[in-house]
Order: C-alpha cells, then sequence, then structure tokens
C-alpha cells in the first residue's frame, strides 16, 4: 500500500454499503465527481469479510478520512484503550488523511447509548476534554479533528460559547476541527445564536474538514436526521464559511433513505460550485 | 447550584435509558427536546436489531419484536463501542425469556441469525493450507491441537429455520412457520474463504461433538476417542482424518498447535 493517495482535497461523500456494487463493480476507477471518502471507523475495527474486502477495494482507488461515533471524548468513563488499539489498527491499514470523532460523549458508567450527548461548556468540560484529546493523539500517534455535533438542549452550568470552547480546546489539546455546518445551522436554531457568531469565533486554521447534510425542520427545535438532501439556508451558511476560510474538503453525509449514487454525485457538484464562487468572490 | 460533569452525565443517561428526570432541573434551554435523544435512541436500537434479525421480526410480528427488542435492550443496555454487537445477548435472552422461552423455533431462529451475522464480518485468518497437515510428523498426531477460523460457528437447530429467513431477509413476506427438521442437530455456518459468501450445512453428531472438543482445545485423540462411538475401531482414524480433512478444505482451520519443538517440520 505505498502509491495510496495521503491528502484530502475536493469533495467527497460518506461511504454507505449499499453503493458498494456502484462503485466496485460498476466502474473502474474513481466516480466522476467524487474525489474521496469517508468511513465510519466502529463499522471496520475487528472486522473482516465482505465489508472489509469492499473496504480495501473503495481505498485503493480513493484518499479516505476515518469518521469515529464511540470515542466519546467528553465522557467521564475511562478512555477505552481496546477501541483505541482497534482504531489505531484500522487507521495503520486505511491510512486516511484525517481521523475525526465528536465533541459530545456517548454514554457512561460502561454503557454507549450511541448518541453523540452535549456536554456542559465549562471549564471543567474544556480541561476534561483536552487532557483526554492529548492521550488519544498520543494513543494514535497522530493528530485527530473533532467535530461540532447538532445538540437539543444546553445546561444551566454552560458558562463559554460552543465556538469558544472549540478555539480553547484546539489551542490547548493541539487538536484539528471537523465543521459540520449543517450542524453549526441546527445548533443555532434550537438554541437562538447567531450561525455567523460562530463561524467568526472558530479558529478557521484549524478545519480539516467539513460536513454537510439534510435535516427535520419541526417548526420549534430541528433534528439532524441526515435523510434528505442540505436545504437552501445551509448552502447559505456553507458559502459563508468558505468565504471565510477558503477552500476545505467538503463531503456530504447521508445515513438514512439512502438515494443512488447519482443524486449524492449532483448534491456534491452544488457543493462544489458554491466553494468555488465563494473563494473567487472572496478573492475578488 | 451546578452539578459536576459526572452527576450531569449519569442524569442525562438515567434519563435516556427510561429513569428520572433528574437532568430537566440542570438544563438551560430545550428540555422538551430531550425526546429528542431518547427517541433517537429507542429508533437506533429497534433499527439495529431489526437488520441483524429479519428472522426473528417476521416469526413474531411487529408488535412482538418491538417488545422484545424494548426488553431486551433494557435488560442488556449496549457496552459496545459498536453497535454491531449490540444482539449478541438476545438468542441466550429469548430462551430465557417467559414470552418466548416455549417457542424453541423463535430461539433457535435467533442463534441462527446471530451465527449469519457474526460469520459475516468475523476477522480474516488465512485458512490452514492442506499441506501443513502431510508434513506433521505421525508422532505428534494424537496431541495435534487446531485453531478455528473466528468466522466458524455452530448452531444447534431442530426446525429449518434457513428458508424462512431468506424470505424474510429479502421483505418476502415468508409463507409458513419453519417446519420440523427430520433430522435435529448442529449445523456449522461459516463464510467461504474465496467468495466470501456465508455458508452453511448440517454437520453429523460425532463431527459436532468432535468440532466442539477441538473449539475447547481437545487434540486429534480425542477427536478420535469421539469417532470411535460411531464407527468401529478399525474405521475410527480415517473418520477422524476426514472430518479433519473436510474442515480445512473448507477453510475452517487456520493454525496448528500442540507440536512437541522436537518434530516441528522445520527441525527434522
Ligand atoms: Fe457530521
Amino acid at each position: 500500500m505505498t502509491d495510496m493517495i495521503e491528502s484530502l482535497s475536493g469533495f467527497g461523500l460518506g461511504l454507505r454499503p449499499p453503493h458498494f456494487p456502484a462503485l466496485l463493480d460498476g466502474i473502474e476507477g474513481q466516480w466522476p465527481g467524487i474525489d474521496w471518502f469517508e468511513v465510519i471507523s466502529e463499522n471496520y475495527i475487528d472486522v473482516g469479510g465482505m465489508p472489509m474486502r469492499n473496504l480495501m477495494r473503495v481505498r485503493e482507488r480513493y484518499p479516505m478520512a476515518m469518521h469515529g461515533v464511540s470515542l466519546s471524548i467528553g465522557s467521564t468513563d475511562p478512555l477505552d484503550r481496546d477501541y483505541l488499539r482497534g482504531l489505531k489498527a484500522l487507521a495503520d491499514r486505511l491510512e486516511p488523511a484525517v481521523v475525526s470523532d465528536h465533541l459530545c460523549w456517548t454514554g457512561a458508567h460502561g454503557i454507549n447509548l450511541h448518541d453523540l450527548l452535549p456536554l456542559p461548556l465549562t471549564e471543567e468540560s474544556l480541561a476534561h476534554v483536552a487532557d483526554r484529546v492529548g492521550q488519544v493523539q498520543d494513543a494514535l500517534g497522530r493528530r485527530i479533528a473533532l467535530e461540532n455535533a447538532s445538540t437539543y438542549v444546553t445546561y444551566d452550568s454552560d458558562s463559554l460559547t460552543e465556538w469558544d470552547f472549540l478555539s480553547a480546546l484546539t489551542a490547548r489539546a493541539d487538536c484539528d476541527l471537523l465543521l459540520d455546518v449543517n450542524n453549526i445551522y441546527v445548533s443555532a436554531f434550537n438554541h437562538g445564536f447567531d450561525a455567523q457568531d460562530y463561524l467568526a469565533g472558530i479558529p478557521g486554521d484549524r478545519v480539516r474538514q467539513i460536513h454537510l447534510a439534510g435535516h427535520e425542520n419541526n417548526g420549534d427545535h430541528i433534528v439532524d436526521t441526515h435523510d434528505a438532501p442540505v436545504v437552501d439556508p445551509v448552502w447559505d451558511l456553507y458559502s459563508d464559511t468558505i468565504r471565510r476560510l477558503g477552500p476545505v474538503p467538503t463531503m456530504i453525509e447521508r445515513d438514512a433513505k439512502i438515494p443512488p449514487l447519482e443524486e449524492l454525485v449532483a448534491e456534491l457538484q452544488r457543493a462544489r460550485r458554491l466553494s468555488d464562487n465563494a473563494v473567487r468572490g472572496a478573492a475578488a | 447550584m451546578t452539578a459536576e460533569l459526572a452527576d450531569l452525565q449519569s442524569m442525562m443517561q438515567d434519563r435516556l435509558l427510561g429513569g428520572s428526570d433528574a437532568i430537566a432541573g440542570h438544563l438551560a434551554q430545550g428540555g422538551p427536546f430531550l425526546k429528542v435523544y431518547g427517541n433517537g435512541y429507542g429508533a437506533r436500537l429497534h433499527e439495529v436489531m431489526a437488520d441483524v434479525f429479519p428472522g426473528v421480526h417476521a416469526l413474531i410480528g411487529d408488535d412482538g419484536f418491538a417488545r422484545a427488542v424494548q426488553d431486551y435492550t433494557e435488560a442488556h443496555p449496549s457496552r459496545f463501542r459498536s453497535i454491531r454487537w449490540l444482539g449478541r445477548d438476545f438468542p441466550a435472552w429469548l430462551a430465557d425469556a417467559p414470552a418466548w422461552r416455549g417457542q424453541p423455533v423463535v430461539t433457535e431462529m435467533a442463534a441462527y441469525e446471530w451465527a449469519l451475522s457474526l460469520a459475516f464480518d468475523a476477522p480474516d485468518r488465512d485458512p490452514l493450507p492442506i499441506e501443513a497437515l502431510a508434513s506433521v510428523a505421525p508422532e505428534a498426531w494424537p496431541g495435534l491441537t487446531f485453531d478455528l477460523h473466528p468466522a466458524l460457528q455452530a448452531v444447534r437447530l431442530s426446525h429449518d429455520v434457513a428458508p424462512f429467513r431468506r424470505a424474510a431477509a429479502e421483505d418476502q413476506d415468508p409463507e409458513a412457520a419453519p417446519p420440523k427438521l427430520e433430522v435435529p442437530g448442529v449445523w456449522a455456518v461459516w463464510r467461504d474463504s474465496e467468495t466470501l459468501i456465508v455458508r452453511y450445512r448440517p454437520l453429523a453428531d460425532d463431527e459436532a461433538q468432535g468440532l466442539e472438543a477441538v473449539r475447547g482445545g481437545g487434540d486429534f485423540s480425542a477427536l478420535c476417542e469421539i469417532a470411535a462411538e460411531t464407527v468401529p475401531p478399525e474405521e475410527v482414524a480415517a473418520r477422524a482424518a476426514g472430518f479433519l480433512k473436510d474442515w480445512v478444505d473448507a477453510g475452517w482451520i487456520t493454525g496448528l498447535g500442540g507440536i512437541p519443538e522436537a518434530v516441528l517440520p522445520s527441525d527434522r
């Protein structure tokens, strides 16, 4: 695996099993319009058989990012060393350009709720998470990126904004960010902050990757469902993001009601167009 | 009063697992939307279980399955990093649950489906080449032990669950419940090492016992002792060797053990 492509640039998709046949047997080489893939790490840790064969065949054709959902960086449970070993073994095999997880916790007392639960945005949380990011980066031998999750509640004890929390965290722990533009929009709507303040407040030079996804607007709150196309206001916010940050590897996540690849690639072309326009507009 | 991180997490988790509402007193905003987390949790567990156990789902219906999943996940919340392990204890739980333990076809289906799931994506191991057996010195044979492929599973069945399961997994409504097998026994479920497709076949009783012994670290002489209960003495060695050849051919064996240094081929 010496000839693998190392860097992430351009526009990618979350790799989902229903697309394996089209990607691997429907075409030779790369699918037009897809520059890279992101895989859910947990789906391939200690896994073999057809899923791993398919994954490695995709890896031969595309650069990759690894995205985890169970690191539980904010939990007060001890870090799961077995999990970190598995994560490192997978990273050694895939040589991903980015290894990411979420700013969240997923369970306590040994239980995993398999959800991205919100942390109180306090100095206590900040110190706790920064310390653990350091341990994870030592265990993996590389930097990780943390993603802003969609949240539905905030805590009485919150004393920091999420963007200040992330700024302090990246500086203190020397880690990177995965910016989910849809999640900024969702959380801004749910909690009544200004998404522009968020964009202005995060350290742009730490952003390694961008996520886009669809959501479900219930009138008084938005749920991050990943089951629909990206909505126009999120596209606008994406343009704002690129105007501020310059070009960033960007991908679309779809986890339910997964359409044929063509449909997602068409949506991805919109990201490409908007990004190009934003970069040109910012330069003018 | 502000609660510390660990307390907030305990309270939040308690709420999502259906317990106390104490966390509501520590929220600044979004109390009504706690349900997003709660609903998401239940829906996610159900989705994963329905994906792994379509046969059980079809057998006991939507309501029965929803109830079984809810009761099971209450008793066995996930302690796994990957949610694909969620169903690990479901077959044993069903076999013991008052609502289902009188229905062996349900618990057999669950065990079969879990075996399929493990066989599908268990870690890869290189199968032992058949030549490796030929190079074992005669005096090493009695103490020879065998490493089994992690994808190889054994399930005891008294019903013909496979066709029903196949139909259920393909979303065709299976017509009738799985009939009783003419000969109940142990079935092997494994993954073909070339195609990676999951396969299954019934085992003769002594073959099943032998495989179980080998899994527990039993050596070739233990395999012979088991075969001796089925065939006359002069056929024992051939029967045990025949099992072994079939297992190696199917890729079930990945390594040999119990060979004293002195008789390792490289030392001769
Ligand atoms: Fe995301």
